[in-house]
Parts: C-alpha cells; sequence; structure tokens
C-alpha cells in the first residue's frame, strides 16, 4: 500500500480525494443531480409560502422539514461529509445536533411560557 | 478514493490509523464550522424564543419583503427566491471546482472559481438592496410612530421604513434588530467568503497548487462556501417563509 510508505508512517490525506477523469464523472452528474433536487425543494416552499393556504402548524412543520433535507443534502454531498470516515462524522455531527436541539428545545418552551406570563400578566394589569 | 474504501473497512478507534482520516487543516475547518454553526444557532434560537414570546404581534414577512428589482407590484418572497438559488447556484459551481480540483485541473478550477466569485457578489449586491428597501419603506405604508431617539421624544404620523428602534412593520423593535443583526452577520460571512475564494482564485492562477501537488485549499474554502450557504437555508425559513 503505497497510501501508507508515501511520506514514512504519515499517510498523505491532502492527496487523497485525487481522482481521474472517468472517476469524476458520476461524481459531476451526483452534485448537479443534487442541485435540482435542492431547486425544487426551494420552489416548492416558495410556492407554499406565498399561494397556499394551509394552517399554520402544517405550514411550520413543512418548512422545517424540507429545510432540514436541504440541511442533509448541503452538508452530506456538497461538503463531503458522506464521505469521510464514521469517525469523522459523528464528531462534527453530533455534539452539536444534541446541543442545538436540546437548546431549541429549552428556547422555544420559555418563549411559549413567557407569552403565556406576559397575556396573563397584561390581563391583570387592563382589568 | 480506493485507499480510503480499505481505511473505512477498520475499525476507526481500533489504533495504527488516525481515526478521522482527514488532514489537519480540513479537520480544524470543520471544528471552526461547527462552532460559527453554533453562533448562528443561538442567534436563530434566540430568534425563536422572541418570535414565540411576541407570537401574534410578529410582523408577517409576505407582507414585508415585497419588491423586487424593476417591477413595481407586489411580489412577495421572489425577490429572495432568487437570492436563495443564487447562492444554490454558487454552490455548486464551488463544489465543481472542488471536484476539478480533485483531477488537478487548473483551468476548471479558475472557471469554476470564478463563477463562485460572480454568485458571491450577485448576493452582497441583493442583500444590499433588500437592506435598503427594508430601511427606507414606501410612502403607501406609512404608520404613526411614538418613540424615543436619541434623547429626544418623537412623534411620527407618516414613519416608514425601519432601524434599531422603530420600525414601521410591527410595534415590535426586536423585529428589526434581529434583521439587522441575524442576516448582516451572514451578510458578513458571505462577504468573508467572495474574499477567500478571490484569494484562492489568484492562488489557483499564479500556480501554487500546482507546485503543492493537490488541490485541498480549494476544498477548505468551499467547506466555508457551502457553510455560509447552509445558514442562508435556515435563515431564509426562518426569517422570510415562517
Amino acid at each position: 500500500m503505497d497510501f501508507f510508505e508515501e511520506y514514512k508512517g504519515y499517510p498523505n490525506y491532502e492527496k487523497a480525494a485525487i481522482h481521474d477523469e472517468a472517476h469524476g464523472k458520476p461524481v459531476r452528474k451526483k452534485l448537479w443531480m443534487v442541485f435540482w433536487i435542492m431547486l425544487g425543494i426551494t420552489i416548492v416552499e416558495l410556492i407554499i409560502g406565498s399561494q397556499f393556504n394551509f394552517t399554520e402548524l402544517n405550514k411550520e412543520y413543512t418548512f422545517i422539514f424540507l429545510t432540514l433535507v436541504k440541511a442533509f443534502f448541503i452538508v452530506w454531498v456538497f461538503m463531503h461529509l458522506g464521505d469521510e470516515r464514521r469517525a469523522m462524522k459523528y464528531a462534527i455531527i453530533m455534539p452539536y445536533t444534541l446541543f442545538i436541539f436540546y437548546l431549541a428545545f429549552m428556547v422555544i418552551t420559555e418563549g411559549v411560557y413567557s407569552k403565556v406570563m406576559r397575556d396573563a400578566l397584561f390581563t391583570m394589569v387592563l382589568h | 478514493m480506493s485507499n480510503q474504501a480499505t481505511l473505512s473497512l477498520r475499525k476507526d478507534w481500533d489504533g495504527g490509523v488516525s481515526p478521522f482520516g482527514v488532514s489537519y487543516g480540513k479537520l480544524f475547518m470543520w471544528f471552526f464550522l461547527v462552532s460559527d454553526a453554533l453562533t448562528f444557532s443561538s442567534l436563530l434560537c434566540a430568534y425563536g424564543f422572541m418570535r414565540h414570546k411576541f407570537a401574534g404581534d410578529w410582523a408577517k414577512p409576505n407582507d414585508v419583503f415585497t419588491h423586487f428589482p424593476f417591477i413595481h407590484k407586489d411580489l412577495p418572497l421572489a425577490y429572495v427566491g432568487f437570492m436563495t438559488f443564487d447562492l444554490i447556484m454558487s454552490s455548486v459551481t464551488m463544489v465543481l471546482a472542488v471536484e476539478a480540483g480533485h483531477r488537478l485541473n487548473r483551468k476548471q478550477v479558475a472557471v469554476w472559481l470564478f463563477l463562485t466569485i460572480i454568485g458571491g457578489f450577485i448576493f452582497v449586491g441583493s442583500q444590499c438592496w433588500e437592506w435598503y428597501h427594508f430601511i427606507t419603506g414606501e410612502e403607501s405604508h406609512q404608520v404613526f410612530r411614538d418613540y424615543w431617539m436619541n434623547g429626544k421624544h418623537i412623534i411620527d404620523p407618516h414613519f416608514q421604513g425601519a432601524n434599531l428602534i422603530v420600525n414601521a412593520y410591527t410595534q415590535l423593535p426586536t423585529f428589526g434588530d434581529f434583521f439587522f443583526c441575524i442576516t448582516g452577520f451572514h451578510g458578513f460571512h458571505v462577504f468573508s467568503g467572495v474574499i477567500i475564494n478571490i484569494v484562492m482564485l489568484i492562488m489557483v492562477l499564479n500556480g501554487v497548487m500546482d507546485r503543492r501537488g493537490h488541490y485541498e485549499m480549494i476544498e477548505k474554502a468551499g467547506l466555508y462556501w457551502h457553510f455560509v450557504d447552509l445558514v442562508w437555508v435556515f435563515v431564509f425559513t426562518f426569517f422570510y417563509l415562517l
């Protein structure tokens, strides 16, 4: 394995992704396909946002779901995280996801509670 | 590629091989992006808090962002839609530049990078235009506002547009504050991304990458650029759609 011997014990990771013309063709095809998918999702979002009258909650969940799909495509395909090793994937994704989902849950729960308290207090002042 | 496939067959943490299997520059670019993503997420979470606390009083984005250049009609979301398309497009050209770099094709890398820079400039310009129309407002949407500014009490029956203290779209100044803070922070990222891409283009044209024997620097700049796109996907949803 010349991969290990090139730098005597230190593999040259900078050159690991270099490939030839034949290998590049399907890669480019995949990238363009992801582009069309993301463009389609954005157009769907715009149509939902400006045209249809869903109930508010349905609309919110649809948008957040579609956003997460787009984010997945960007991180996994465009940023090539899907091609990295498993340890690398977990080291990047897990701490961030765990922390942010927890933070978003806490903060939004608190926001809803703040509205309840605000409405209750204003009602007390006004009456 | 084949070497990486061979590597991934082993268990990552068995020892003897690097568990991450990337160069230190790329690894720390990722760590920087995670910390930057945490900053943006905290800002967006704070925005979510305010939005839920003042639910009902918040401005409806369909009524605020209705302008489109050269067309004097109300077109909700059309211009942000164009901005999103532009940023996704420039993301694709960037990833194609990275792919051309993997084939050590200097000319193609330069072309795709140049297109990415053009897309970045279009986005920054669009954001300037968007801010201009958000700040100046329009005469048909004048409202009565009573506020304190620079220690003076101002009663303005014909207020239009927005600033950090008061805006014509809602009674809440936080609406304008969050818009300026988060889109401004994101626009600053786009701008620095464009600068990084210009530096990369100059390096490519001077043949620095060819002398190194690999185009990994393009990949790192690409990671940053895709991150900017990633943040915009969330800003787009939470500011303009919801």
